[in-house]
Protein backbone atom coordinates (compact mmCIF):
# COMPACT_ATOMS: atom_id res chain seq x y z
CA UNK A 1 0.00 0.00 0.00
CA UNK A 2 1.07 3.43 -1.07
CA UNK A 3 2.60 5.23 1.72
CA UNK A 4 -0.09 8.65 2.66
CA UNK A 5 1.44 10.64 5.62
CA UNK A 6 3.22 13.73 4.48
CA UNK A 7 7.07 13.32 3.78
CA UNK A 8 9.97 15.25 4.34
CA UNK A 9 10.54 18.05 1.68
CA UNK A 10 14.25 18.88 2.18
CA UNK A 11 15.69 21.79 1.31
CA UNK A 12 19.84 22.98 0.84
CA UNK A 13 19.58 23.76 4.50
CA UNK A 14 17.93 20.27 5.36
CA UNK A 15 18.84 17.94 2.56
CA UNK A 16 22.22 16.35 4.42
CA UNK A 17 19.87 15.12 7.53
CA UNK A 18 17.78 13.97 5.43
CA UNK A 19 20.37 12.20 3.18
CA UNK A 20 21.76 10.96 6.87
CA UNK A 21 18.40 9.21 7.78
CA UNK A 22 18.71 6.81 4.49
CA UNK A 23 21.88 5.75 5.95
CA UNK A 24 20.04 5.17 9.11
CA UNK A 25 22.50 8.39 10.72
CA UNK A 26 21.44 11.11 12.69
CA UNK A 27 23.41 14.12 11.21
CA UNK A 28 24.10 17.30 12.08
CA UNK A 29 26.24 20.06 12.14
CA UNK A 30 29.10 20.60 14.46
CA UNK A 31 31.22 24.54 14.94
CA UNK A 32 34.69 23.52 14.07
CA UNK A 33 35.31 26.94 16.47
CA UNK A 34 33.22 26.69 19.70
CA UNK A 35 31.58 22.38 19.33
CA UNK A 36 28.27 23.27 19.53
CA UNK A 37 25.92 21.26 17.56
CA UNK A 38 23.05 22.58 15.88
CA UNK A 39 19.60 22.27 14.80
CA UNK A 40 18.05 23.29 12.51
CA UNK A 41 21.11 23.69 10.13
CA UNK A 42 22.21 27.25 9.76
CA UNK A 43 24.71 29.00 8.04
CA UNK A 44 26.40 30.03 10.98
CA UNK A 45 26.96 29.02 14.32
CA UNK A 46 24.00 30.54 16.78
CA UNK A 47 26.98 30.83 19.50
CA UNK A 48 30.00 32.50 17.96
CA UNK A 49 28.79 32.95 14.35
CA UNK A 50 31.69 31.15 12.87
CA UNK A 51 30.95 29.47 9.26
CA UNK A 52 33.19 26.55 10.07
CA UNK A 53 31.29 23.37 9.79
CA UNK A 54 31.52 19.39 9.84
CA UNK A 55 28.70 17.40 9.94
CA UNK A 56 28.48 14.76 12.53
CA UNK A 57 26.40 11.43 13.58
CA UNK A 58 24.66 11.19 16.64
CA UNK A 59 24.36 8.22 18.77
CA UNK A 60 20.54 8.10 18.66
CA UNK A 61 19.89 8.39 22.41
CA UNK A 62 18.31 11.27 24.07
CA UNK A 63 15.12 11.57 26.88
CA UNK A 64 11.76 12.68 25.79
CA UNK A 65 11.99 16.37 26.45
CA UNK A 66 8.10 16.58 26.14
CA UNK A 67 5.36 14.77 24.84
CA UNK A 68 1.63 15.04 23.68
CA UNK A 69 -1.32 12.18 22.95
CA UNK A 70 -3.80 12.90 19.68
CA UNK A 71 -6.50 11.11 20.06
CA UNK A 72 -8.42 12.71 17.16
CA UNK A 73 -6.28 12.57 13.63
CA UNK A 74 -5.95 15.98 11.85
CA UNK A 75 -4.76 14.05 8.82
CA UNK A 76 -6.67 11.24 7.87
CA UNK A 77 -3.69 9.30 6.94
CA UNK A 78 -2.51 8.87 10.54
CA UNK A 79 -6.03 7.52 11.68
CA UNK A 80 -5.14 3.98 12.27
CA UNK A 81 -2.26 4.99 14.40
CA UNK A 82 -4.12 6.69 17.18
CA UNK A 83 -3.47 7.17 20.06
CA UNK A 84 -0.36 8.25 18.91
CA UNK A 85 2.86 10.38 20.66
CA UNK A 86 4.79 13.11 19.24
CA UNK A 87 7.47 13.90 21.01
CA UNK A 88 10.41 16.57 21.41
CA UNK A 89 13.45 14.33 21.79
CA UNK A 90 16.01 15.73 23.92
CA UNK A 91 19.71 13.87 22.07
CA UNK A 92 22.61 13.39 24.45
CA UNK A 93 24.73 15.91 21.66
CA UNK A 94 22.77 18.30 22.48
CA UNK A 95 19.46 18.96 19.75
CA UNK A 96 16.09 18.54 20.54
CA UNK A 97 14.13 17.30 17.81
CA UNK A 98 10.19 16.80 17.08
CA UNK A 99 9.62 12.68 16.52
CA UNK A 100 7.01 10.13 17.86
CA UNK A 101 7.54 8.04 20.40
CA UNK A 102 6.94 3.91 19.61
CA UNK A 103 6.93 0.71 20.76
CA UNK A 104 5.04 2.02 24.28
CA UNK A 105 1.83 2.69 24.93
CA UNK A 106 0.48 6.46 25.72
CA UNK A 107 -0.01 5.32 29.18
CA UNK A 108 3.45 4.76 29.67
CA UNK A 109 5.62 7.73 27.90
CA UNK A 110 6.96 10.36 30.59
CA UNK A 111 9.27 13.41 30.21
CA UNK A 112 13.09 12.58 31.05
CA UNK A 113 12.33 8.65 29.96
CA UNK A 114 15.03 7.35 28.20
CA UNK A 115 14.54 6.68 24.73
CA UNK A 116 16.96 5.57 21.33
CA UNK A 117 16.27 6.18 17.76
CA UNK A 118 14.42 3.26 15.86
CA UNK A 119 14.31 4.11 12.62
CA UNK A 120 11.49 3.54 10.17
CA UNK A 121 11.28 3.02 6.08
CA UNK A 122 8.83 4.70 4.85
CA UNK A 123 9.41 4.65 1.20
CA UNK A 124 12.69 4.25 -1.40
CA UNK A 125 13.82 7.45 -0.51
CA UNK A 126 13.21 8.81 3.20
CA UNK A 127 13.72 6.96 6.55
CA UNK A 128 12.27 8.69 9.45
CA UNK A 129 14.09 8.66 12.84
CA UNK A 130 11.48 7.40 15.45
CA UNK A 131 12.19 6.65 18.94
CA UNK A 132 11.58 3.85 21.51
CA UNK A 133 12.17 3.43 25.32
CA UNK A 134 15.59 2.28 25.86
CA UNK A 135 15.10 -0.34 27.82
CA UNK A 136 13.10 -1.82 24.95
CA UNK A 137 16.03 -4.24 24.10
CA UNK B 1 10.05 56.85 33.08
CA UNK B 2 9.33 56.59 28.86
CA UNK B 3 6.24 56.65 27.24
CA UNK B 4 4.42 56.69 31.22
CA UNK B 5 0.85 59.29 30.63
CA UNK B 6 2.00 60.00 27.34
CA UNK B 7 -0.63 58.41 24.80
CA UNK B 8 -3.74 56.31 25.43
CA UNK B 9 -6.78 54.18 23.75
CA UNK B 10 -9.43 56.66 23.55
CA UNK B 11 -11.85 54.68 21.00
CA UNK B 12 -13.11 50.89 20.64
CA UNK B 13 -14.83 49.56 17.56
CA UNK B 14 -16.79 45.98 17.64
CA UNK B 15 -18.23 44.45 14.94
CA UNK B 16 -21.10 41.61 15.00
CA UNK B 17 -18.94 38.53 16.63
CA UNK B 18 -19.00 35.05 16.68
CA UNK B 19 -20.51 32.85 13.88
CA UNK B 20 -21.02 35.64 11.21
CA UNK B 21 -21.57 33.65 7.69
CA UNK B 22 -21.80 35.06 4.50
CA UNK B 23 -18.83 38.50 5.38
CA UNK B 24 -15.54 38.89 4.24
CA UNK B 25 -12.30 39.37 6.43
CA UNK B 26 -12.06 42.77 5.00
CA UNK B 27 -15.77 43.51 5.34
CA UNK B 28 -14.89 42.94 8.88
CA UNK B 29 -11.40 45.16 9.17
CA UNK B 30 -13.52 48.02 7.84
CA UNK B 31 -16.45 47.91 10.26
CA UNK B 32 -14.58 47.39 13.18
CA UNK B 33 -11.54 50.10 12.23
CA UNK B 34 -15.07 52.26 11.26
CA UNK B 35 -16.65 52.27 14.47
CA UNK B 36 -13.76 52.83 16.65
CA UNK B 37 -13.02 55.98 14.87
CA UNK B 38 -16.81 56.87 15.38
CA UNK B 39 -16.48 55.74 18.45
CA UNK B 40 -13.77 58.10 19.75
CA UNK B 41 -15.35 60.78 18.61
CA UNK B 42 -12.97 61.02 15.28
CA UNK B 43 -13.56 61.48 11.45
CA UNK B 44 -11.68 59.78 8.98
CA UNK B 45 -10.16 62.91 8.20
CA UNK B 46 -8.38 62.90 11.80
CA UNK B 47 -6.99 59.37 10.75
CA UNK B 48 -2.84 59.48 9.87
CA UNK B 49 -2.02 56.31 11.35
CA UNK B 50 -3.21 52.64 10.20
CA UNK B 51 -1.59 49.47 11.40
CA UNK B 52 -3.70 46.24 10.31
CA UNK B 53 -2.82 42.55 11.43
CA UNK B 54 -0.19 40.41 8.99
CA UNK B 55 -3.40 38.57 7.37
CA UNK B 56 -3.78 34.89 7.01
CA UNK B 57 -4.07 32.84 3.77
CA UNK B 58 -7.25 34.69 2.19
CA UNK B 59 -10.62 32.67 1.95
CA UNK B 60 -11.66 31.25 -1.16
CA UNK B 61 -12.56 33.81 -3.68
CA UNK B 62 -10.71 36.68 -0.96
CA UNK B 63 -8.32 38.92 -2.26
CA UNK B 64 -5.35 39.41 0.47
CA UNK B 65 -6.57 41.86 3.22
CA UNK B 66 -3.61 44.35 3.54
CA UNK B 67 -3.39 47.54 4.83
CA UNK B 68 -4.15 49.35 1.85
CA UNK B 69 -7.47 47.87 0.87
CA UNK B 70 -8.57 48.61 4.58
CA UNK B 71 -7.17 52.39 3.90
CA UNK B 72 -8.77 52.60 0.43
CA UNK B 73 -12.05 51.87 2.07
CA UNK B 74 -12.25 53.83 4.54
CA UNK B 75 -11.16 57.00 2.35
CA UNK B 76 -7.76 56.98 4.32
CA UNK B 77 -4.14 58.06 2.78
CA UNK B 78 -2.60 57.95 5.96
CA UNK B 79 1.08 59.26 7.18
CA UNK B 80 2.39 55.78 8.50
CA UNK B 81 0.88 52.26 7.52
CA UNK B 82 2.02 49.25 8.92
CA UNK B 83 2.46 47.22 5.40
CA UNK B 84 4.05 44.04 6.18
CA UNK B 85 4.13 41.51 9.38
CA UNK B 86 2.38 42.88 12.03
CA UNK B 87 0.51 41.41 15.23
CA UNK B 88 -1.27 42.94 17.96
CA UNK B 89 2.45 42.76 20.47
CA UNK B 90 3.66 44.88 18.20
CA UNK B 91 0.81 47.05 16.92
CA UNK B 92 0.90 49.05 19.80
CA UNK B 93 4.28 49.31 20.09
CA UNK B 94 4.69 51.12 16.13
CA UNK B 95 1.46 52.89 17.03
CA UNK B 96 3.54 54.50 19.53
CA UNK B 97 6.39 54.77 18.13
CA UNK B 98 5.19 56.84 14.76
CA UNK B 99 2.77 59.01 17.61
CA UNK B 100 6.33 60.14 19.53
CA UNK B 101 7.81 60.18 16.62
CA UNK B 102 5.15 63.23 15.26
CA UNK B 103 4.61 61.16 12.52
CA UNK B 104 0.66 60.68 13.46
CA UNK B 105 -1.38 61.71 15.98
CA UNK B 106 -4.56 59.29 15.77
CA UNK B 107 -3.38 56.05 14.90
CA UNK B 108 -6.42 53.17 13.95
CA UNK B 109 -5.18 49.59 15.35
CA UNK B 110 -7.45 46.73 14.02
CA UNK B 111 -7.50 42.70 13.45
CA UNK B 112 -10.15 40.94 11.76
CA UNK B 113 -11.16 37.68 10.05
CA UNK B 114 -13.96 35.44 9.29
CA UNK B 115 -11.97 32.70 10.31
CA UNK B 116 -15.04 30.26 11.54
CA UNK B 117 -17.16 30.42 8.67
CA UNK B 118 -14.54 30.48 5.65
CA UNK B 119 -12.88 27.74 3.98
CA UNK B 120 -9.02 27.93 4.19
CA UNK B 121 -6.03 25.94 4.19
CA UNK B 122 -3.91 26.00 7.20
CA UNK B 123 -0.99 28.13 6.35
CA UNK B 124 0.72 26.89 9.78
CA UNK B 125 2.08 23.20 7.87
CA UNK B 126 5.03 22.92 8.73
CA UNK B 127 6.83 19.78 6.84
CA UNK B 128 8.91 18.86 9.22
CA UNK B 129 6.08 18.55 11.63
CA UNK B 130 3.41 17.23 9.82
CA UNK B 131 5.93 14.31 8.82
CA UNK B 132 5.30 12.82 12.44
CA UNK B 133 1.49 13.62 12.36
CA UNK B 134 1.90 17.46 14.67
CA UNK B 135 -0.42 19.83 13.22
CA UNK B 136 -1.31 23.34 14.49
CA UNK B 137 -0.65 25.66 17.79
CA UNK B 138 -2.96 23.56 20.11
CA UNK B 139 -0.26 20.76 19.83
CA UNK B 140 2.56 22.86 19.99
CA UNK B 141 1.19 24.88 23.07
CA UNK B 142 -0.20 21.37 25.14
CA UNK B 143 3.87 20.22 24.99
CA UNK B 144 4.66 23.31 26.60
CA UNK B 145 1.89 22.13 29.00
CA UNK B 146 3.23 18.94 29.69
CA UNK B 147 6.90 20.10 29.85
CA UNK B 148 5.38 22.38 32.64
CA UNK B 149 3.26 19.28 34.31
CA UNK B 150 6.73 17.70 34.44
CA UNK B 151 8.95 20.77 36.21
CA UNK B 152 6.08 22.05 38.65
CA UNK B 153 2.98 21.41 40.07
CA UNK B 154 0.48 22.21 37.42
CA UNK B 155 -2.19 20.40 34.92
CA UNK B 156 -5.86 20.28 34.32
CA UNK B 157 -6.50 20.65 38.18
CA UNK B 158 -5.47 24.19 37.59
CA UNK B 159 -6.26 24.86 34.17
CA UNK B 160 -10.37 23.89 34.62
CA UNK B 161 -10.25 26.86 37.48
CA UNK B 162 -8.92 29.06 34.62
CA UNK B 163 -11.61 27.91 32.07
CA UNK B 164 -14.51 28.54 34.04
CA UNK B 165 -13.70 31.56 36.03
CA UNK B 166 -13.60 32.90 32.13
CA UNK B 167 -16.80 31.47 31.58
CA UNK B 168 -18.26 32.85 34.16
CA UNK B 169 -17.18 36.52 33.31
CA UNK B 170 -18.05 35.43 29.77
CA UNK B 171 -22.16 34.88 31.01
CA UNK B 172 -21.91 38.23 31.98
CA UNK B 173 -20.99 40.05 28.51
CA UNK B 174 -23.52 39.60 25.80
CA UNK B 175 -21.14 39.39 22.95
CA UNK B 176 -19.34 36.41 24.61
CA UNK B 177 -19.54 33.77 21.86
CA UNK B 178 -20.13 31.17 25.20
CA UNK B 179 -22.13 33.57 26.73
CA UNK B 180 -25.07 30.66 26.96
CA UNK B 181 -23.00 27.75 27.54
CA UNK B 182 -22.26 27.12 31.42
CA UNK B 183 -18.99 25.50 31.76
CA UNK B 184 -18.59 23.20 35.42
CA UNK B 185 -15.50 21.57 36.68
CA UNK B 186 -17.03 18.36 35.61
CA UNK B 187 -17.91 19.52 31.75
CA UNK B 188 -14.19 20.72 31.51
CA UNK B 189 -13.18 17.00 32.64
CA UNK B 190 -15.92 15.47 30.04
CA UNK B 191 -14.93 18.00 26.86
CA UNK B 192 -12.94 15.94 24.63
CA UNK B 193 -9.33 16.16 23.98
CA UNK B 194 -7.99 18.05 21.23
CA UNK B 195 -4.63 17.01 22.07
CA UNK B 196 -3.79 15.84 25.26
CA UNK B 197 -3.34 17.15 28.10
CA UNK B 198 -5.37 19.68 26.02
CA UNK B 199 -9.04 19.80 26.24
CA UNK B 200 -11.72 21.67 24.11
CA UNK B 201 -12.07 23.55 27.07
CA UNK B 202 -8.47 24.47 27.16
CA UNK B 203 -8.38 26.10 23.53
CA UNK B 204 -9.92 29.26 22.34
CA UNK B 205 -12.22 29.78 20.16
CA UNK B 206 -11.76 30.42 16.49
CA UNK B 207 -14.26 33.62 15.54
CA UNK B 208 -15.69 35.60 12.77
CA UNK B 209 -15.26 39.84 12.87
CA UNK B 210 -12.96 42.17 14.28
CA UNK B 211 -12.01 44.63 16.64
CA UNK B 212 -9.91 48.15 16.55
CA UNK B 213 -8.93 50.71 18.72
CA UNK B 214 -7.77 53.94 18.47
CA UNK B 215 -4.45 55.51 20.19
CA UNK B 216 -3.48 58.90 20.54
CA UNK B 217 -1.81 61.20 22.97
CA UNK B 218 -3.55 62.29 26.66
CA UNK B 219 -3.39 65.98 25.29
CA UNK B 220 -5.86 65.12 22.34
CA UNK B 221 -7.48 62.72 24.32
CA UNK B 222 -8.84 65.24 26.61
CA UNK B 223 -11.32 66.55 23.80
CA UNK B 224 -12.46 63.25 22.74
CA UNK B 225 -16.02 61.28 23.52
CA UNK B 226 -14.88 58.80 26.38
CA UNK B 227 -12.47 59.33 29.58
CA UNK B 228 -9.56 57.63 28.06
CA UNK B 229 -7.58 54.31 29.04
CA UNK B 230 -4.02 55.86 29.73
CA UNK B 231 -0.98 53.78 28.69
CA UNK B 232 1.37 53.49 31.81
CA UNK B 233 3.70 50.99 31.24
CA UNK B 234 5.05 48.33 28.17
CA UNK B 235 7.42 45.92 27.50
CA UNK B 236 8.19 43.15 24.94
CA UNK B 237 10.37 40.36 24.95
CA UNK B 238 11.13 37.76 22.20
CA UNK B 239 12.93 33.88 23.37
CA UNK B 240 12.28 33.32 19.80
CA UNK B 241 12.63 29.70 19.39
CA UNK B 242 10.21 27.37 18.10
CA UNK B 243 8.73 24.71 20.16
CA UNK B 244 10.70 21.87 19.04
CA UNK B 245 14.27 23.98 20.53
CA UNK B 246 12.69 25.53 23.37
CA UNK B 247 13.64 24.93 26.73
CA UNK B 248 11.77 28.13 28.23
CA UNK B 249 8.31 26.42 27.98
CA UNK B 250 7.85 26.08 31.10
CA UNK B 251 9.04 29.28 32.18
CA UNK B 252 9.82 32.10 32.30
CA UNK B 253 9.06 33.05 29.23
CA UNK B 254 9.16 36.31 27.81
CA UNK B 255 6.65 37.37 30.24
CA UNK B 256 8.90 37.70 32.91
CA UNK B 257 10.97 40.59 31.49
CA UNK B 258 8.51 42.18 28.88
CA UNK B 259 6.49 42.43 32.81
CA UNK B 260 9.49 43.82 34.56
CA UNK B 261 9.74 46.30 32.15
CA UNK B 262 6.09 47.87 31.87
CA UNK B 263 6.18 47.57 35.54
CA UNK B 264 9.27 49.56 36.10
CA UNK B 265 8.20 52.16 33.43
CA UNK B 266 4.84 52.53 35.35
CA UNK B 267 6.63 52.67 38.50
CA UNK B 268 4.11 50.38 40.41
CA UNK B 269 4.39 46.87 41.80
CA UNK B 270 2.65 43.88 41.53
CA UNK B 271 -0.13 44.86 44.28
CA UNK B 272 -1.52 47.84 42.24
CA UNK B 273 -2.72 46.26 39.80
CA UNK B 274 -6.60 45.61 40.00
CA UNK B 275 -7.48 42.82 37.28
CA UNK B 276 -5.52 41.31 34.55
CA UNK B 277 -6.40 40.92 30.66
CA UNK B 278 -4.28 38.21 29.67
CA UNK B 279 -3.52 36.84 26.20
CA UNK B 280 -5.48 33.23 26.69
CA UNK B 281 -4.87 31.21 23.58
CA UNK B 282 -4.93 27.87 26.29
CA UNK B 283 -6.11 28.03 29.68
CA UNK B 284 -1.62 27.33 30.18
CA UNK B 285 -0.43 30.15 28.82
CA UNK B 286 -2.66 32.29 31.60
CA UNK B 287 -1.32 30.56 33.88
CA UNK B 288 2.07 30.33 32.90
CA UNK B 289 2.19 34.01 32.12
CA UNK B 290 0.54 35.08 35.74
CA UNK B 291 3.31 33.16 36.92
CA UNK B 292 5.81 34.65 35.71
CA UNK B 293 4.65 38.18 35.95
CA UNK B 294 5.10 36.70 40.03
CA UNK B 295 1.41 36.84 41.09
CA UNK B 296 2.37 33.43 42.74
CA UNK B 297 5.30 30.91 42.91
CA UNK B 298 6.39 28.04 40.16
CA UNK B 299 3.32 25.86 40.64
CA UNK B 300 1.36 27.50 43.42
CA UNK B 301 -1.59 28.23 40.99
CA UNK B 302 -3.29 25.43 41.89
CA UNK B 303 -3.64 27.07 44.98
CA UNK B 304 -3.37 30.44 43.68
CA UNK B 305 -6.62 30.26 41.50
CA UNK B 306 -8.88 28.53 43.74
CA UNK B 307 -11.65 30.21 45.58
CA UNK B 308 -12.61 32.42 42.89
CA UNK B 309 -9.93 34.47 42.77
CA UNK B 310 -10.18 35.19 38.92
CA UNK B 311 -14.10 35.17 38.70
CA UNK B 312 -16.50 37.86 39.29
CA UNK B 313 -16.53 38.78 43.77
CA UNK B 314 -12.75 37.49 42.77
CA UNK B 315 -9.90 39.37 44.33
CA UNK B 316 -7.85 39.43 40.95
CA UNK B 317 -10.66 39.57 38.03
CA UNK B 318 -8.91 38.23 34.85
CA UNK B 319 -10.33 38.08 31.92
CA UNK B 320 -12.99 39.61 32.27
CA UNK B 321 -14.99 39.67 28.53
CA UNK B 322 -14.81 35.94 28.68
CA UNK B 323 -11.55 36.13 26.96
CA UNK B 324 -10.33 34.30 23.82
CA UNK B 325 -11.62 31.16 25.48
CA UNK B 326 -15.16 32.32 25.77
CA UNK B 327 -16.11 35.92 24.42
CA UNK B 328 -13.76 35.87 20.74
CA UNK B 329 -10.84 35.54 19.29
CA UNK B 330 -9.39 38.84 18.19
CA UNK B 331 -5.63 38.22 19.04
CA UNK B 332 -4.28 40.40 21.44
CA UNK B 333 -6.94 43.30 21.00
CA UNK B 334 -9.47 40.88 22.75
CA UNK B 335 -7.68 41.43 25.97
CA UNK B 336 -6.41 45.40 25.19
CA UNK B 337 -9.98 46.36 24.49
CA UNK B 338 -11.50 45.06 27.25
CA UNK B 339 -8.77 47.10 29.20
CA UNK B 340 -9.93 49.74 27.70
CA UNK B 341 -13.30 49.50 28.18
CA UNK B 342 -13.59 48.45 31.87
CA UNK B 343 -11.08 51.45 32.40
CA UNK B 344 -13.64 53.62 30.57
CA UNK B 345 -16.42 52.03 32.79
CA UNK B 346 -18.40 50.86 29.52
CA UNK B 347 -19.10 46.99 30.07
CA UNK B 348 -22.00 47.10 31.57
CA UNK B 349 -23.17 43.46 33.66
CA UNK B 350 -19.40 42.65 33.46
CA UNK B 351 -17.95 45.99 34.78
CA UNK B 352 -15.63 45.80 37.19
CA UNK B 353 -16.27 47.29 40.49
CA UNK B 354 -19.46 47.21 42.61
CA UNK B 355 -21.92 45.74 40.02
CA UNK B 356 -19.34 42.80 39.68
CA UNK B 357 -18.51 42.62 43.51
CA UNK B 358 -14.81 43.76 42.71
CA UNK B 359 -12.32 46.27 42.96
CA UNK B 360 -13.04 49.63 41.27
CA UNK B 361 -10.42 49.86 38.71
CA UNK B 362 -7.44 51.97 38.58
CA UNK B 363 -4.73 50.28 36.89
CA UNK B 364 -5.20 46.71 34.40
CA UNK B 365 -2.32 44.73 33.27
CA UNK B 366 -2.68 43.15 29.65
CA UNK B 367 -0.56 40.63 28.04
CA UNK B 368 -0.44 39.18 24.46
CA UNK B 369 1.72 36.38 23.52
CA UNK B 370 2.54 35.05 20.15
CA UNK B 371 3.95 31.93 18.18
CA UNK B 372 4.12 29.28 20.92
CA UNK B 373 5.47 31.01 23.72
CA UNK B 374 8.50 32.76 21.52
CA UNK B 375 7.49 36.58 21.78
CA UNK B 376 5.09 38.51 24.65
CA UNK B 377 4.19 41.80 25.07
CA UNK B 378 2.92 43.58 28.35
CA UNK B 379 1.15 46.73 28.47
CA UNK B 380 -0.52 48.16 31.93
CA UNK B 381 -3.12 51.70 31.36
CA UNK B 382 -5.05 53.31 33.82
CA UNK B 383 -8.21 55.46 34.31
CA UNK B 384 -7.62 59.13 33.45
ZN1 LIG C 1 30.29 28.04 17.39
Amino acid sequence: MAYEKPLPQPNADTRPFWDGCKEHQLRFQKCRDCGHVRWPPSIICPRCYSSEVEWMVASGEGKVYTFVVYHYAYHKAFENDLPYITAIVELEEGPHILTNIVGCSSDEVRCDMPVKVAWEDVTEEFSLPKFKPAQND
Amino acid sequence: MGLKDKYAIVGVGYTPQGRVPGRTALSFYVEACANAIKDAGLGRQDIDGLICYRHFQPASGEREVTPYVVAQQLGLAPKYLSQEANCARSQLHHALGVLEAGLCNYVVVAYADNALSSDRIPDETNPENSVFGQFGYPASYAMAARRAMHTFHTGPETWKMIAVGQRQWASLNPLAMMRDRPLTFENYYSSKWVVEPFRVSDCCLVSDGGRAYIVTSVERARDLSHQPAVIIGIGQHNPSSYIDQSTYMAGPTGAKIAGEMALKMAGINLEDIDACEIYDCFTYTVEVTLQDYGFFGLGEGQDWFKYGTITPGGRLPVNTSGGLLSEAYFMGLTPLTEAAMQLMGRCGDRQLGAKTNTKEPEIILCSDNGATLQTHSCTILRRF
